[in-house]
């Protein structure tokens, strides 16, 4: 019997348990996941200053929201009349109804949140510089996506606060100039949001945007080994003794498996600790005032506020295309791998000061904005 | 190549850290779950949208009796009387507001609004708030400025037209101001004018032709017209120093108020010059007319001077159609047909009141109110409560003479009104009224002798008269009743109500009397009832105590009517049907509950008819 199990084993993990380099290698390369890795890392990938783990928690998170999005899927009814209805079922009958809930909406705040931080981190580093353009336009590609998952699952709950921020967000849509009405309508399947809108952002958001993301992480991830890895400074001072190049297992594994253990940790305390919100069943007949885009998007509904052409439309727009474009553009290749560096001290000066432009209209939307958008000190 | 660099000590720790206190959080999870029920007692009815879990903690069986006999729990659930969040499976979520479900379970007046959302009769049983709210808002004339399902534009306020005619300018200017002193009970509310507007809309009003008025008669006799006010019975609609009804207008000032070829022409002429009035018409002739007003001159005149001595007396004709549109504009037109001015409502519909949330409506103080039939009564007891510095001030008016009780009862007959609130099929209409008034003749008749403004009839009319006209033609005898509608004499001691002397001709009275009893019998009553023992009848009369409220030969009291001579006025066959079933047989009668045997009933129906 012990000989027939251990031959189940074996046949799945094909060199047993790493307990020496050469085995440790051998894992590498042999194990589907972990071949994803170089055999054998650079110390400096290791440090924790490297990255600080954005990119990998970002695409854990993901793997987080898949296996939560699909239990919450078991009990989730993509109609107005029965939406509502499914958050209460998980608040008051489904096992572990609450939790679940909550480790899925926090889990996708903060995977917005460090998606956009993994893309500061790559700028400053200068990570999208030759071989590394393409990955970094896919990196853009994937941060917008996730902008699209969290935008469309923000209505399901189907209460007030996700039908008018998605009525505002669609509104913001249709004011491109052009393209947009037939664009909300496309997105919305009505002039409003309600029973068409929710089962579009149902499928959006449980099959075409995940599907994408997911095939586009493979690519990244693919690109990433392919291009190089880590992009690391040439000034790194090679260590002065030890090895160039250390395994990456156990080195790199368990640095990433405490990274994926503490954020399950602190999802969990998190997620006992702090309910996601729930506002009363969505009523197009009360409008709330102000009535507020999901929280990355209120920089760009602040400034909509001043101008709803070129605040809502033409700065994110040009934001996205400058972004797209930059790594054809910006073809210096000093100063790569640190954070400030005296080579790019232009650039990352005027990334910051745009980030922190963004940032500061997006506290200003969040807490400064009452009823009519008007200006004010704190809420309530 | 040197050494390999062991993994750090810390990466253990942080793995293993996290691992563990990951497991003891879920084994919290897991504990934490074991508390939530297993067995869920769920109620559902598709039509009203309701998913109620309430009995997964309360017994319906524990509900008290015996409204569950007419609302089946299987097809009401509970959230549509009692509110609360159905779904919830926690007390606190179930019960209480949250930022997820904004109201509580019902207080009292909110449950009386939830039964207005289905019972559309005004009166209804066990909702007295809700009745009571929705009798104010018809004597009120809330529908003259607000669009209310089941109302129509007030008509009972005058006529405008040849407003001149009637009183001074100074006397509308003080009406304006405030009526409440001029005809306390009056229930025209006061606005807010200033002093500019009040000129415009007295313009306006004296720039209205009226009717002509008839010729003035010679100077009456305030003698004779003393005597024709207490014969008529002028005081049972009308109040005089704090003494009458309240139907009419207060006439303790009508002497100094009314212009005397007005009042005289009125009085013989009522509804030529006031179509729309309450009031009988009496077709005085000119002589008693005359009578009358020289009498009110002396008697019904202020000791001092006029309250509205101080009021400007000049009309400036050049603002009268600054006056016509604020007439319109506040709302004057929702009551008053005046002129060409269109019967308009100058304020919101409040079809949808019942469905706003307090959440949404504005507040004032610091104690939000969070029941909509107290935000309500807040706004009817002072309107302006709501106002905004730099925002159009309300227009509503203020009610006067409401009571917070009234306003909370208005409160809770407006939170009924629910457009799409409960599916068709689920409404409760008001009962179709069962008998009405003829055309022709007789009908006329009940129109000029206005009956249905005192008297109830087929659920409709007033209730200043102690006895409904159903069922009437079963209770007393014809030759009777042609007698009392010429000269009404007095029956109910107790009530002070005394049916006018409206000079109804013999022709007239017996025309009425015609169609009380053939039209207006009442079929449970059987006819033909044989009389009893009259002997027998008058021990049980003594036996079962009857004097506590009936005089007999001077003896007894007279909580109920006296029976000296009752003989000649009730139908036996009605009196055998009270003993023997009781007070229901009339309706809102206070007769004890009969059950006699019918035996005991006919002997002392035998007595009776012999008194």
């Amino acid at each position: 019997m012990r000989e027939f199990l251990r031959r189940i084993r074996d046949s799945v993990f094909r060199t047993g348990w790493p307990e020496d380099e050469r085995r440790a290698l051998m894992a590498m390369r042999s194990s589907f996941l972990l071949h994803i890795h170089a055999a054998k890392v650079r110390p400096a990938s290791l440090r924790a200053t490297a990255t600080w783990g954005l990119g990998l928690l970002s695409l854990f998170l993901f793997g987080s929201l898949v296996i939560t999005g699909v239990y919450l899927m078991f009990y989730y009814v993509p109609h107005p009349d029965a939406a509502w209805r499914s958050m209460k079922d998980l608040a008051f009958v489904v096992p572990f109804g609450v939790v679940t809930r909550n480790l899925h909406r926090w889990g996708a705040h903060a995977m917005v949140a460090l998606v956009l931080l993994h893309m500061g981190r790559v700028f400053l580093t200068g990570g999208y510089k030759a071989p590394r353009e393409a990955n970094w336009v896919a990196g853009v590609l994937l941060a917008i996506l996730t902008l699209g998952l969290s935008f469309t699952g923000y209505l399901l709950p189907w209460d007030q606060l996700a039908y008018w921020a998605v009525t505002v967000g669609s509104k913001m849509v249709a004011s491109v100039p052009g393209i947009g009405p037939a664009t909300a309508l496309l997105l919305l399947g009505d002039h409003t949001v309600g029973e068409a809108a929710l089962l579009r952002f149902y499928v959006l958001h449980c099959v075409v945007l995940p599907l994408a993301v997911a095939g586009l992480v493979a690519l990244h991830l693919y690109r990433v080994r392919k291009d190089g890895g880590l992009v690391t400074s040439e000034h790194a001072p090679a260590p002065a003794e030890g090895p160039r190049l250390l395994p990456a297992w156990p080195h790199l594994i368990y640095r990433e498996l405490a990274l994926l253990a503490g954020l399950v940790m602190a999802l969990l305390v998190l997620s006992m600790v702090l309910d996601a919100p729930l506002e009363p069943q969505a009523d197009p007949t009360r409008t709330p005032n102000p009535a507020k885009a999901p929280w990355y998007f209120l920089g760009i509904q602040e400034l909509a506020h001043y101008s709803a052409f070129w605040g809502g439309v033409f700065v994110p727009a040009a934001t996205i295309g400058v972004l797209i474009l930059l790594p054809y553009v910006d073809r210096h290749d000093q100063g790569l791998g640190r954070y400030w560096p005296k080579e790019r001290r232009t650039a990352n000066t005027v990334f910051l000061l745009i980030a922190a432009f963004f940032v500061t209209e997006t506290v200003i939307g969040t807490f400064f904005r009452g009823p009519a958008w008007a200006l004010m000190w704190w809420p309530g | 190549m040197t050494a390999e660099p062991t993994l750090p000590r810390w990466l253990h720790v942080v793995v293993l850290g996290s691992l563990f206190l990951t497991a003891a959080l879920v084994g919290v999870l897991l504990v934490h779950d074991a508390a939530r029920p297993t067995q869920v007692e769920q109620r559902i009815v598709t039509e009203l949208g309701v998913v109620d879990r309430c009995e997964t903690c309360h017994d319906a069986a524990d509900h008290p009796a015996p409204w569950l006999d007419d609302h089946a729990v299987e097809r009401f659930g509970c959230t549509t009387c009692h509110g609360g969040q159905g779904l919830a499976l926690t007390k606190a979520a179930a019960h209480e507001a949250g930022p997820d479900w904004e109201h509580p379970l019902y207080d009292a007046s909110e449950r009386e609004a939830a039964c207005g959302a289905c019972h559309e009769a005004t009166t209804v049983v066990g909702a007295p708030g809700l009745s009571h709210g929705r009798a104010l808002l018809a004597e009120r004339g809330c529908a003259g400025c607000h669009s209310i399902p089941g109302f129509a534009l007030p008509e009972t306020a005058p006529q405008l037209d040849g407003l001149r005619d009637k009183v001074s300018a100074g006397w509308v200017h003080a009406w304006l101001t405030d009526p409440a002193p001029l005809n306390p009970g009056h229930k025209m509310p006061r606005f807010a004018l200033t002093d500019a507007e009040r000129d415009a809309l007295v313009a306006f009003l004296f720039s209205l032709d009226g009717p002509a008025l008839d010729p003035a008669p010679a100077a009456g006799d305030s003698d004779r017209g003393r005597l024709a006010v207490a014969q008529r019975r002028c005081t049972t609609c009308h109040r005089v120093d704090e003494r009458g009804g309240d139907v009419g207008s207060d006439l303790t000032l009508a002497g100094a108020k009314l212009q005397p070829a007005w009042f005289s022409s009125f009085l013989v002429d009522t509804h030529r010059l006031r179509p729309a009035t309450r009031m009988p018409g009496f077709k005085l002739s000119p002589e008693e007319a005359a009578d009358i007003v020289a009498y009110a001159g002396e008697q019904w005149v202020p000791d001092a001077d006029v309250p509205w001595s101080a009021q400007p007396d000049s009309v400036d004709p050049t603002l009268a159609a600054t006056g016509r549109a604020l007439f319109i504009d506040r709302g004057c037109a929702g009551c008053h047909r005046a002129g060409d001015v269109p019967r308009t409502r100058a304020a919101m519909a409040l079809d949808d009141l019942g469905r706003r949330h307090v959440a949404d409506l504005p507040q004032a103080g610091a104690a939000p109110t969070h029941d909509l039939p107290s935000w309500i009564a807040t706004k009817v007891l002072v309107p302006a409560a709501f106002d905004v510095p730099g925002v159009a001030a309300a227009k509503m008016p203020a009610f006067t003479g409401l009571s917070a009780d009234d306003a909370l009862d208005l409160g809770i007959a407006l939170a009924a009104l629910r457009k799409d609130g409960v599916p068709g099929g689920w409404k409760v209409h008001a009962p179709a009224l069962t008998a009405s008034v003829p055309a022709g003749e007789v009908g006329a008749l009940v129109d000029r002798f206005r009956c249905l403004v005192c008297h109830q009839l087929g659920g409709q009319g007033g209730a200043v008269a102690g006895v409904g006209l159903d069922g009437e033609g079963s209770r007393v005898r014809r030759e009777w009743l042609v007698a009392f509608l010429q000269q009404p004499v007095t029956i109910r001691m107790d009530q002070s109500a005394r049916m006018p002397v409206m000079g109804i001709t013999e022709a007239e009275a017996t025309k009425l009397a015609e169609w009380i009893g053939s039209s207006l019998a009442d079929p449970a009553i059987p006819e033909g009832a044989v009389l009893g023992d009259p002997v027998a009848g008058a021990t049980a009369y003594a036996a079962r105590g009857c004097a506590t409220c009936h005089v007999v030969h001077g003896e007894g009291t007279m909580k109920g009517p006296t029976l000296d001579g009752s003989g000649s006025r009730l139908d036996p066959d009605y009196v055998v049907a009270l003993l023997a079933k009781g007070g229901t047989v009339v309706p809102g009668g206070r007769h004890p509950e009969g059950g006699l045997p019918e035996a005991e009933a006919r002997d002392i129906a035998a007595w009776i008819a012999s008194l």
